[in-house]
C-alpha cells in the first residue's frame, strides 16, 4: 500500500475519482496473459503479474508531470500503459504505481499538407484511420490490430503492420515526440524541441530517437510520451469505403483501383525472391506472409482441429506453405496495369502461382478491409484461447525468412510432442517495409491454451528455445529480446551497455518500471 | 449457473481491450467508436466488460474481496451486452455478459445489494412493478379501448404491454395506438389490463434470480389460459425476456413470441396496414439493446468443459437480433427520410436505462442517453426513432434535462401518423 501522504497527493493532484487502489479494480491492471512469461505450476496464478500498488487516471501532460513529482517525492516506482495488451504494460515487480493514460484520448491535428496526423496515447489505430481517410490519408497500423494505441507502437515498442510494404513501420514513422521524463521534466524531441510544430522528429530540435526508443522502445522503461506526431500516408481510394458487416461478414464494393492476390512460392527461396523482386519494383500496397494453418486457425479453428487428425491432409496442405497476400492500390489505371503486369512477371519468374481474389466478393471485402484496418489478427483466439509469436527482428528480408524456416522447424518438434497446438508448423506473419527489401520481419506464431499447463509451458521453451536458436545462429535481435538485453546484446553492438547507460543518465532513481527494457544493474 | 461455472471464461480474458470498442471495421470516426458506456465514463478498466470479467476472476480465486466499492463498479453497468458482441468478433469461448449476470447474482447472494435497488425489489414484491406505482392502475392505459379482456374471453394474440408502458402516461398513446393498429389490421387481440404482470427480467438482470422465475410461472399460465397462439410486446424489455432468458431458465412461453414491429412489419407486407400519408421529416433510428443484440432467441445451452470446442451455433453474437422490421417500417411510411447513425445494429450504442442504473446511477443513464442524442444530432436528424419505453423515457428525460432541440418517437407513433 502506497503511503497515505502520497496517495493523497496523487488524489489531490488529479482528483480522487481519477486515483484508486481498490483490490479487485487493481487486479484488471494485473491480468497480462499475452506474452506473460515464467508460468508456475499452480495454473491460476500463471497470469497475474505484480499488482500495481495503485492506478493514475491522467488526464494531460501536466497531470503526468504532477503524477511523477509525487512518484520523486516519495520514490515510488511507475509503470505508464495506454491501450495495455500485452504483459510489459503492466508492472513487472512490487512496489509501482499504473498510469493508465486513457483519459488522454484526442487527435490533435491532422496534417493533411504536411501528411502527419499529432495524437495522445489512447487514441487507436482504427479512430486515427477513420479520421485520416476522410482526408485521402491512412496511418500504419501495427498487426496486434487496429484497438492498439498509435503512440505507443511508435514511441515505446516494436511494431509492424500488414501495410508496411508502403506505410512503413512505427518506429520509423514518429515524428515529433513530447516526454515526460522520470523526473517530471518535460523534453520535446524534433520541430516541437524548437517550437516549429511537429512535423519532424529530428530537427529543428534535439533528436533523441535512438535513446528515446531505438530498435523495440523502452516500453515504459524511460518515462511517458504523452504526444506525439506521426505519419500519414496516401491513401489512393478518393471516398470513404462504406462498410457492411462486422469482421467475417464484411462487405465492401471493392474499388476499381484495389486488387487482391494469394501468391503461392515453391520454397523459401523462392518465397524470398519474389518479395526482393517486388521490393526493387517498388510495386505493392500491401505484402503479408499468409499460410494455411493461420488461415484455418482463424477463420475455421474447427476445421483445423480435424485436419490436425489426419496426417495425409496435412501433408497436402504442407505443400502450400509459402504463400503471401498482395494488394494493389494503384493512382491510375495505367499504374493498376504496370504493377499488376510487374507482379505477374515476378511471380512466374519465381516459379509461383498467382490466383487473384479481387473477383470474390465475400472473400475479398473480408481479407481486404480487414488488412487494411489491421483487424483480422486477434482471430487467432479462436482455435487455441492463447496465442503468441517470438522470433521476428527487423532485419534484411534474407534473415526474416531464415527465422521463419528455423521458427517452423523448432516448432514441429513442440507440436509433435503435443507441447503446441498443430498449426500445420509453418506458420510466420510479416513482411517487408517501405517499398523495398531494406527490412523484413517474420514472427513465428504459437499456439497454445493458457488453461492447458502443458501447451503453456510448451509456449514458454519454445520461446526460449527461439531465443536460444537466435543467439547461437546468430538471426538477430527480434521482438523476444523485450528486456533481454544482456543475451541478446552481445549479439548487437553490446546495445545492453548502452541501453544501461541510458537508463542511468536519464532514471537516477530508477524510477521507471524497466522490467521489459534494461535493469539498471546486469542480472 | 454461478460465478464459478464462468472461471474458463474469465480466465480466457487475453486483456485485448476489444471489448471497449465497436467492432474494428465499423469505426467511422474518433468520435462515435466506443461502444461501452461505463469504461466511456468510468474510465478504469474495471469498467469494461473485460475489467469486470477479472474483477470476478481475482474475487473467485480468493486474491480480493466482493466490497462496495466492486458491486458499484459491478452496477455501474447498462448489461447492454455491447461489449459481448464485439469481444465474440474474436472469441468462440468467452460469454462476458452471462458472467456479468452471474456475477450480479452473487453479489446479492452476498448481501452486497444497491439501496435503490431494493427499494425496486421491494416495489416489484408489494406492487408488482419496478416503479412501485399501485397495482389497482396497472390497468388505467387501456381505458376506453374497445379490445378483449384475455382474462375473460379468448383471443389469437396476447398483447402484452409491460411496466413501463403500463404506468408511463406520456407514453400511453403508443401502446394504445398499437392496439388500435393491430386491430383495425383485423387482429383477433386481447390485453390483461390491469391483471398484467411484470415479466421479471428487470429484476433478474439487477440479480434476483427467484423473482424471474416467479414471475415467468405467472405469465406463462395467464398466456395458457388465453388461448393465444402469439404474444406481442411493444417493449423490448420484456421481448427479450420472454425470448431468452424464460426458455434459459426451462420456463418458454409456448407461443410465438413478435415485438410489434416485427407484427406491423408483417401486416404492412401482408397489405393489412398500409401507411399512406406522408410524415416528412428526417430522422434516426435507435437500436434498443433488448430488442437487438440482446434480443435473440436462446438456442440451449453447450455441455462441456472447453468453449473451444463449442459448436457455433451456442454463440450469442447479437446477430439474430431485430434489426430489420422497424426499418422496414420506417422506410415504408412516405416522406420519411431514414439516415443511420455510425453505431447500429449488433454495435448500437445503448441509451443507458439499462441494467438498473436508471434507478440507481440516474446522472449516469443520463450521460449516456447524452451521447446517443450527440450521435444523433451529428446524422442532422430531426428526431431519434427507437421501439422501446426504457429507450425512449431516457431519451426524453435526458433531452428535457438538457435543453437540446430532438424529438423523440416511437415507430408506433409514426405508424399513426402515417394512417
Amino acid at each position: 500500500m502506497l503511503q497515505r501522504d502520497a496517495y493523497k497527493e496523487l488524489e489531490d493532484t488529479i482528483g480522487p475519482e481519477n486515483v484508486s487502489e481498490e483490490q479487485a479494480l487493481l487486479d484488471g491492471y494485473a491480468w497480462q496473459p499475452s506474452f506473460s512469461s515464467s508460468p508456475k505450476e499452480k495454473l491460476d496464478i500463471w497470469l497475474w503479474r505484480p499488482r500495481p500498488e495503485a492506478v493514475v487516471l491522467p488526464g494531460s501532460t501536466e497531470d503526468v508531470q504532477a503524477i511523477l513529482k509525487v512518484c520523486n517525492r516519495y520514490k515510488i516506482k511507475f509503470k505508464a500503459m495506454s491501450t495495455g495488451w500485452g504483459a510489459w504494460n503492466s508492472p513487472g515487480t512490487e512496489g509501482v504505481i499504473q498510469i493508465d493514460l486513457r483519459r488522454m484520448n484526442k487527435i490533435l491535428e491532422i496534417n493533411e499538407e504536411n501528411m502527419y496526423a499529432l495524437i495522445e496515447p489512447y487514441v487507436v489505430g482504427a479512430q486515427l484511420q477513420a479520421e485520416a481517410m476522410k482526408k485521402g490519408l491512412t496511418p500504419h497500423i501495427i498487426g496486434a490490430g487496429a484497438n492498439t494505441s498509435v503512440l505507443a507502437s511508435s514511441t515505446s515498442m516494436g511494431g509492424y503492420g500488414g501495410t508496411g510494404i508502403s506505410t512503413s513501420m512505427s518506429g520509423r514513422n514518429v515524428l515529433g515526440v513530447e516526454w515526460v521524463m522520470p523526473n517530471g521534466d518535460i523534453l520535446k524531441l524534433g520541430a516541437p524541441g524548437s517550437n516549429a510544430g511537429w512535423f519532424c522528429g529530428d530537427g529543428p530540435g534535439p533528436s533523441l530517437r535512438g535513446i528515446m526508443r531505438g530498435m523495440f522502445g523502452a516500453a515504459g522503461g524511460l518515462g511517458v510520451f504523452t504526444k506525439c506526431a506521426v505519419k500519414l500516408f496516401h491513401w489512393p481510394v478518393p471516398h470513404e469505403v462504406h462498410v457492411e458487416g462486422l469482421l467475417l461478414d464484411t462487405m465492401i464494393k471493392i474499388p476499381e483501383n484495389i486488387k487482391f492476390y494469394f501468391c503461392f512460392l515453391p520454397s523459401f527461396e523462392r518465397f524470398a525472391d519474389a518479395a526482393y523482386k517486388i521490393g526493387e519494383a517498388e510495386i505493392g500496397y500491401m505484402l503479408v506472409k499468409q499460410t494455411i494453418g493461420s488461415t484455418l486457425a482463424t477463420m475455421a479453428p474447427h476445421l483445423l482441429r480435424a485436419i490436425a487428425q489426419n496426417q495425409s491432409i496435412k501433408a497436402a496442405l504442407n505443400a502450400f506453405e509459402h504463400i503471401f497476400m498482395f494488394m494493389i492500390a494503384a493512382n491510375s489505371k495505367r499504374d493498376l496495369e504496370y504493377q499488376e503486369k510487374a507482379l505477374k512477371k515476378i511471380i512466374s519468374e519465381t516459379e509461383g502461382v498467382l490466383i487473384t481474389i479481387s473477383d470474390m466478393p465475400t472473400t475479398a471485402s473480408m481479407a481486404l478491409w480487414g488488412s487494411i484496418r489491421s483487424s483480422l489478427t486477434p482471430l487467432a483466439f479462436r482455435y487455441s484461447s492463447s496465442f503468441a509469436t517470438t522470433l521476428g527482428s527487423l532485419v534484411a528480408w534474407d534473415n526474416a525468412v531464415l527465422q521463419s524456416k528455423a521458427g517452423s522447424e523448432i516448432k514441429k518438434q513442440f507440436v509433435e510432442r503435443g507441447e503446441l497446438f498443430e498449426d500445420l508448423v509453418d506458420n510466420p506473419w510479416g513482411g517487408i517495409y517501405e517499398g523495398s527489401t531494406c527490412f523484413g520481419h517474420q514472427e513465428e506464431i504459437a499456439f497454445f491454451d493458457a488453461h492447458d499447463l502443458k501447451t503453456h509451458k510448451g509456449w514458454v521453451e519454445f520461446e526460449k528455445t527461439c531465443v536460444q536458436a537466435a543467439v547461437d545462429t546468430p538471426m538477430g535481435v527480434g521482438i523476444s529480446a523485450l528486456g533481454k538485453g544482456d543475451i541478446f546484446g552481445p549479439l548487437a553492438g553490446n546495445y545492453h551497455i548502452w541501453q544501461r547507460k541510458v537508463k542511468k543518465a536519464f532514471d537516477k532513481e530508477d524510477l521507471a518500471d524497466s522490467t521489459y527494457y534494461i535493469t539498471p544493474e546486469e542480472k | 449457473m454461478e460465478l464459478k461455472d464462468y472461471e474458463r471464461d474469465m480466465t480466457g480474458c487475453s486483456r485485448c481491450s476489444i471489448c471497449k470498442w465497436i467492432p474494428l471495421n465499423q469505426i467511422k470516426s474518433w468520435r462515435f467508436a466506443n461502444v461501452c458506456p461505463s469504461i466511456s465514463r468510468y474510465n478504469f478498466h474495471a469498467y469494461s466488460g473485460g475489467g469486470r470479467m477479472l474483477m470476478g476472476l481475482s474475487i473467485l480465486q480468493g486474491r480480493s474481496e466482493l466490497t462496495e466499492v466492486v458491486t458499484d463498479i459491478i452496477y455501474k453497468c447498462t448489461l447492454c451486452g455491447a461489449c459481448d458482441v464485439s469481444c465474440k468478433q474474436y472469441r468462440d469461448d468467452i460469454d462476458i455478459s452471462e458472467t456479468l449476470q452471474a456475477f450480479r447474482i452473487r453479489c446479492v447472494e452476498e448481501g452486497q445489494l444497491i439501496p435503490e435497488h431494493t427499494v425496486m425489489i421491494d416495489n416489484l414484491r408489494r406492487e408488482g412493478n419496478v416503479f412501485g406505482k399501485p397495482k389497482t392502475e396497472r390497468g388505467r392505459w387501456a381505458e376506453g379501448l374497445d379490445v378483449k379482456d384475455i382474462n375473460e374471453e379468448q383471443a389469437d394474440v396476447f398483447f402484452h404491454a409491460g411496466c413501463n408502458y403500463s404506468y408511463d402516461e406520456e407514453l400511453w398513446p403508443i401502446v394504445r395506438g398499437a392496439v388500435t393498429l393491430l386491430e383495425n389490421a383485423g387482429v383477433d387481440v386481447g390485453i390483461a389490463g390491469g391483471e398484467e404482470s411484470c415479466c421479471g427480467g428487470r429484476a433478474y438482470e439487477i440479480g434476483y434470480q427467484g423473482e424471474l422465475e416467479k414471475y415467468a410461472e405467472d405469465v406463462i399460465g395467464r398466456v395458457k389460459a388465453s388461448g393465444a397462439n402469439k404474444l406481442v410486446t411493444a417493449c423490448s424489455d420484456c421481448y427479450s425476456t420472454f425470448k431468452y432468458y424464460y426458455p434459459k431458465i426451462g420456463k418458454a412461453l409456448g407461443v410465438e413470441v413478435l415485438h410489434i414491429t416485427e407484427y406491423i412489419d408483417r401486416l404492412i407486407r401482408e397489405g393489412k396496414i398500409k401507411p399512406t400519408k406522408s410524415v416528412p421529416m428526417r430522422i434516426t433510428y435507435h437500436d434498443p439493446c433488448h430488442l437487438g443484440r440482446r434480443g435473440e432467441s436462446y438456442v440451449g445451452e453447450w455441455k462441456g468443459d472447453n468453449k473451444l470446442l463449442r459448436p457455433l451455433k451456442y454463440k450469442r453474437t447479437g446477430k439474430e437480433g431485430v434489426y430489420t422490421p422497424p426499418r422496414n417500417i420506417l422506410k415504408s411510411i412516405p416522406g420519411l427520410e431514414l439516415v443511420e447513425m455510425e453505431r447500429i445494429k449488433e454495435y448500437s450504442w445503448c441509451c443507458g436505462a439499462g441494467g438498473g442504473v436508471k434507478e440507481a446511477y440516474p446522472d449516469f443513464s443520463i450521460w449516456t442517453a447524452m451521447e446517443r442524442v450527440e450521435e444523433a444530432k451529428a446524422t442532422g436528424a430531426e428526431a431519434i426513432v427507437t421501439a422501446c419505453p426504457w429507450c425512449e423515457r431516457n431519451f426524453k428525460d435526458a433531452i428535457k434535462e438538457s435543453g437540446e432541440r430532438v424529438e423523440v418517437y416511437d415507430v408506433i407513433e409514426l405508424v399513426l401518423r402515417a394512417i
